[in-house]
């Protein structure tokens, strides 16, 4: 009998056993393949971005994507050669040399690829034109699915390839692991006791206190410019929080919980319970061995994690700071008052409905004479300080009515808020802030406004962020009495008039917004919410949807890694069960052992990359991100959903590995 | 001395197997008595005892134990049985790896709740007569074959079942190692009045119980009784009685 027939009977009548082995390979096959389909299918990528940018990021996905699946697919094997260390050494016993051993398990290797490779092909090609399918949706494209075939010939070749080069890796570790043991090891490879952990306090501290000084430091932050991330440089701080935390997590995993545990042991009271008693010291007896995966995984899912959750900020944001940027459907300028009534022949051309309102402002803008004045005052008037340096702005407030400042709030939507204003007096007025105040705002402030030679002062009886116009055309707007903007209108001219479109009937309408592009010559003064909320999918949605593709492989891979962990530790103690049931243990305590074991294990990566997730998502958003819109708890919703996301994605795997695991040992 | 245990008619019959491994056994067992169980490979001793110690469930007949009759046990029933009635000692021992000596012990007593400050003493008190009260702090793997035996009876006996099933419990150590553990169990049996039921196929380790039963083919076919003879009087005519049947087969 050759190799090849010997490893063909041995799948044959261990198939329930290599069936997982099977299905773990063909899903990296399958992820591998519909990326690679993906990366090669000119006609999406050319859709998506004409100047090579998805084609970039698509060569680095793969590097990682590559070293995903090498490392998932060894990880596999070693777990699957751990199971079967006893008949290897009863092959060696009966007089197999290793180098037959290797063969044969290289050629069981060849067959279950082969197996994978067939199913990774079908199922990816579904999953690539699921891929396809969603990525038109989401970006509105038109795209010709004959031109997209189902099995990618270039791609085939290239996972033929990849996976051919995988079971030469696999190989490798294999006959490693085989010339390494000798034939003890092998026979009693399951009866070697782990290796105990010691019990140090000093590194426990050390890992302890890394983690703590490392949020710690992230949430020096919050005390804005005196914080040590302004005071010492960003990236300086940066590198020492991300070293204390990488540091900590190693120590605190393989140190600290251990040494925890441990000390934990002493209170009788808590200790002495039917399932700790159990589980306590089963934690540290695993730790030494299971040390290395929880720090790995930690690593993994805290990485996972940030990354998801900055990604989701950073759509989110500019998104919902949208609402101030570009408040109106479509805002212009009105620099020739015979562009009114052309602008509104295309507006009409592209809607024929009668919901439309066309509002115009006059801004006047207004000097002051006061010592302290709030930097919307100045802001964009000087070189450097602008956002568009060719379009700067005259120093002054973008003054504008009452009645004009309520009615673009109404057409725009925004009746709610327009509750919270008061009526003004003519010595009173409503500053619009560009940014939310950090301390003490403007309120109460008295500003003496420079109208027709006079002074008159004007005490700002609210802040607020619902600015009515976009920050192209006003910045610093004082919304005052409509009897004191008339007495400004008499004797001045206006600065700005400014044309605000709003109606269901136009909204999202990117025809009509290139249409009148075109009419104002590409004014940067043009500006449109949904034209611009469109402009951010758009550009970010390729990259966000490649990042995403990687992240919820990576948890994947942790939750896989977590499952088989966790079966591998139940199958190595299943005699440790059959020793309780003996000794009186029920069904049900034995399965709250299994969960109790299980939750610990899920929970140390989820929980750590939960935490370092929170605190780098605040650094970033505090410290990186322009803030224009208040702090609240709506704006980390993108956050919350991509660690609701993951927590589910842990649950699934958590509740596959206790129905599993208890299914092994309560199996009659 | 009361009944403690009685089997009637107790039949075990495997799947696809030709003959029954138990064939309607009937036997008693007093409080405080410490029988041997005796008999070839397959002669169907350990059915005997994982049917007796509800492990396993008889295809037939009735066990009862402390007046309460095994079929009428649910599964938890039967756990919760076994945890307030009955202590085991294994050939392999049995002692979880991860879980120091004293731990190991502690477990059985933890499951009947018993306050930590009790437990404590429950097994200080006894482990220097079981020779292991040096070695409470240790992991399974740095004792001896003998001392992780001796650790396996003190589990079992700890917790002072109605009566300790022992599996062949010298069945892997030393012939030193192996007096040391009988002696143990004889003194348990004699000052605590733990009722065991050993089962073995050696001659001198059933010598130190009370009365034999000799099973071949699922059927008992022999009893022997120490009453006043000395344990060497004793294992020499269990001795004869052994070569006896083995001339027979």
């Amino acid at each position: 009998m050759n190799h090849l027939s010997t490893a063909l009977k041995n799948l044959k009548n261990n198939f329930s056993f290599y069936a997982l082995y099977l299905l773990s390979i063909s899903f990296v096959i399958t992820i591998y393949f519909a990326f690679t389909s993906f990366s090669m299918n000119k006609v999406m990528l050319e859709k998506i971005s004409g100047n090579g940018r998805v084609e970039t990021m698509c060569n680095t996905i793969s590097i990682f994507l590559m070293a995903f699946v090498i490392f998932y697919m060894s990880y596999s094997n070693r777990f699957f050669l751990r199971r079967r260390t006893k008949e290897l050494g009863i092959y060696a016993l009966l007089g197999y040399r290793k180098s037959t051993i290797l063969s044969l398990l290289t050629a069981e290797n060849l067959l279950s690829c082969f197996g994978a490779f067939a199913i990774g092909i079908f199922l990816g090609g579904l999953f690539h034109k699921g891929i396809v399918f969603g990525i038109t949706k989401l970006l509105n494209l038109t795209v010709n699915n004959s031109e997209i075939p189902f099995f990618n010939l270039n791609a085939m070749i290239k996972t033929a390839c990849f996976v051919f080069a995988i079971i030469i890796i696999l190989a490798v570790s294999n006959s490693r692991f085989l010339f390494k043991s000798s034939l003890m090891d092998l026979v009693r490879f399951e009866k070697s006791p782990e290796k105990q952990t010691k019990f140090h306090a000093v590194p426990a501290i050390i890992g302890f206190v890394s983690v703590i000084s490392g949020y710690g430091i992230a949430l020096d932050i919050f005390r804005g410019r005196k914080s040590i991330w302004f005071t010492v440089g960003f990236y300086f701080v940066g590198m020492v929080t991300l070293v204390l935390i990488l540091f900590g997590t190693v120590l605190f995993i393989a140190s600290f919980l251990p040494y925890a545990v441990q000390t934990g042991k002493k209170n009788k009271n808590t200790f002495y319970t039917e399932t700790k008693i159990i589980t306590s010291p089963n934690f540290i007896y695993r730790m030494h061995s299971n040390s290395k995966t929880l720090i790995m995984l930690t690593l993994l899912s805290a990485a996972t994690l940030t990354v998801s959750s900055v990604m989701a900020l950073t759509l989110y944001y500019p998104i919902a700071a949208l609402s101030r940027i570009a408040p109106s459907e479509i805002e212009c300028r009105i620099e020739n008052e015979n562009d009114i009534p052309k602008i509104t022949e295309i507006i009409n051309r592209y809607s024929g409905e009668d919901d439309i309102t066309f509002l115009q402002t006059d801004i006047y803008k207004v000097t002051s004479t006061a010592d302290q004045l709030p930097m919307e005052y100045s802001i964009g008037t000087s070189k450097g300080d602008a956002d568009n340096e060719k379009i700067l702005r005259n120093m002054g407030f973008d003054c504008i009515s009452y009645s004009d400042y309520t009615a673009i709030l109404k057409a725009q939507g925004r009746q709610k808020i327009l509750k919270q204003f008061p009526t003004l007096s003519n010595n009173e007025c409503i500053f619009v802030r560009y940014q939310p105040a950090s301390g003490k705002d403007e309120t109460g402030c008295t500003y003496p406004l420079v109208i027709n030679n006079l002074e008159i002062p004007v005490t700002v009886t609210m802040t607020t962020l619902n600015n009515p116009i976009s920050f192209a055309n006003s910045v610093g707007t004082l919304v005052i009495s409509d009897d004191l903007y008339h007495m400004i209108t008499e004797n001045a001219v206006p600065e700005t008039k400014v044309l605000s479109i709003n109606g269901n009937s136009i909204t999202g309408n990117e025809e009509l917004f290139q249409a009148l592009s075109e009419y104002l010559n590409e004014s940067p003064y043009l500006q449109g919410n949904s034209h611009r909320v469109h402009e951010v999918v758009s550009l970010n949605s390729s990259t966000f949807l490649l990042i995403g593709f990687l992240v919820v492989l990576f948890f994947i891979a942790t939750g896989s890694i977590l499952y088989f962990n966790n079966i591998s530790a139940i199958a190595d103690s299943k005699s440790d069960y059959d020793i309780l049931m003996k000794m009186g243990y029920t069904g049900r305590k034995i399965k709250k052992i299994i969960r109790k074991q299980a939750i610990t294990f899920f929970s140390i990566p989820f929980l750590f990359g939960l935490a370092d997730c929170i605190f780098a998502t605040l650094v970033y958003k505090t410290a990186l991100m322009q803030n224009l819109l208040k702090n609240s708890i709506i704006l980390y919703f993108p956050t919350i959903l991509a660690i609701m996301l993951t927590l589910i994605i842990y649950l699934i795997y958590y509740c596959m590995t206790v129905h599993t695991c208890c299914k092994m040992i309560l199996k009659k | 001395m009361s009944t403690l245990l009685e089997a009637k008619n107790v039949t075990k019959v495997y799947a696809k197997a030709q003959y029954p491994s138990l064939n309607k056994v009937s036997l008693s067992i007093m409080e405080g008595e410490f029988i041997a169980i005796m008999g070839a490979s397959g002669s169907g001793k350990t059915t005997l005892l994982n049917v007796l110690s509800t492990i396993d469930t008889p295809t037939s007949g009735s066990i009862t134990i402390n007046g309460v009759n095994l079929k009428s046990l649910t599964d938890s029933g039967a756990a919760d049985f076994r945890r307030d009635n009955l202590g085991f000692i294994f050939q392999e021992y049995l002692l979880l790896d991860s879980l120091t000596i004293f731990e190991n012990i502690a477990v059985p007593l933890t499951l009947q709740k018993f306050s930590p400050k009790k437990i404590e003493n429950m097994i200080r008190s006894l482990a220097e007569t079981f020779g292991i009260d040096s070695q409470l702090d240790k992991y399974p793997s740095e004792l001896s074959g003998g001392q992780r035996q001796r650790a396996s009876a003190l589990r079992a006996i700890v917790k002072r079942p109605s009566i300790l099933f022992a599996d062949e419990p010298t069945g892997a150590l030393d012939s030193s190692s192996a007096t040391d553990l009988l002696n143990t169990l004889k003194e348990s049996n004699a000052r605590l009045h733990t009722t065991i039921m050993m089962i073995t196929h050696d001659a001198y380790a059933a010598s130190f119980a009370d009365r034999i039963m000799i099973f071949k083919d699922g059927c008992i076919i022999q009893e022997l009784f120490k009453q006043n003879a000395n344990r060497r009087a004793f294992y020499e005519s269990i001795a004869r009685e052994v070569a006896k049947l083995d001339t027979e087969r």
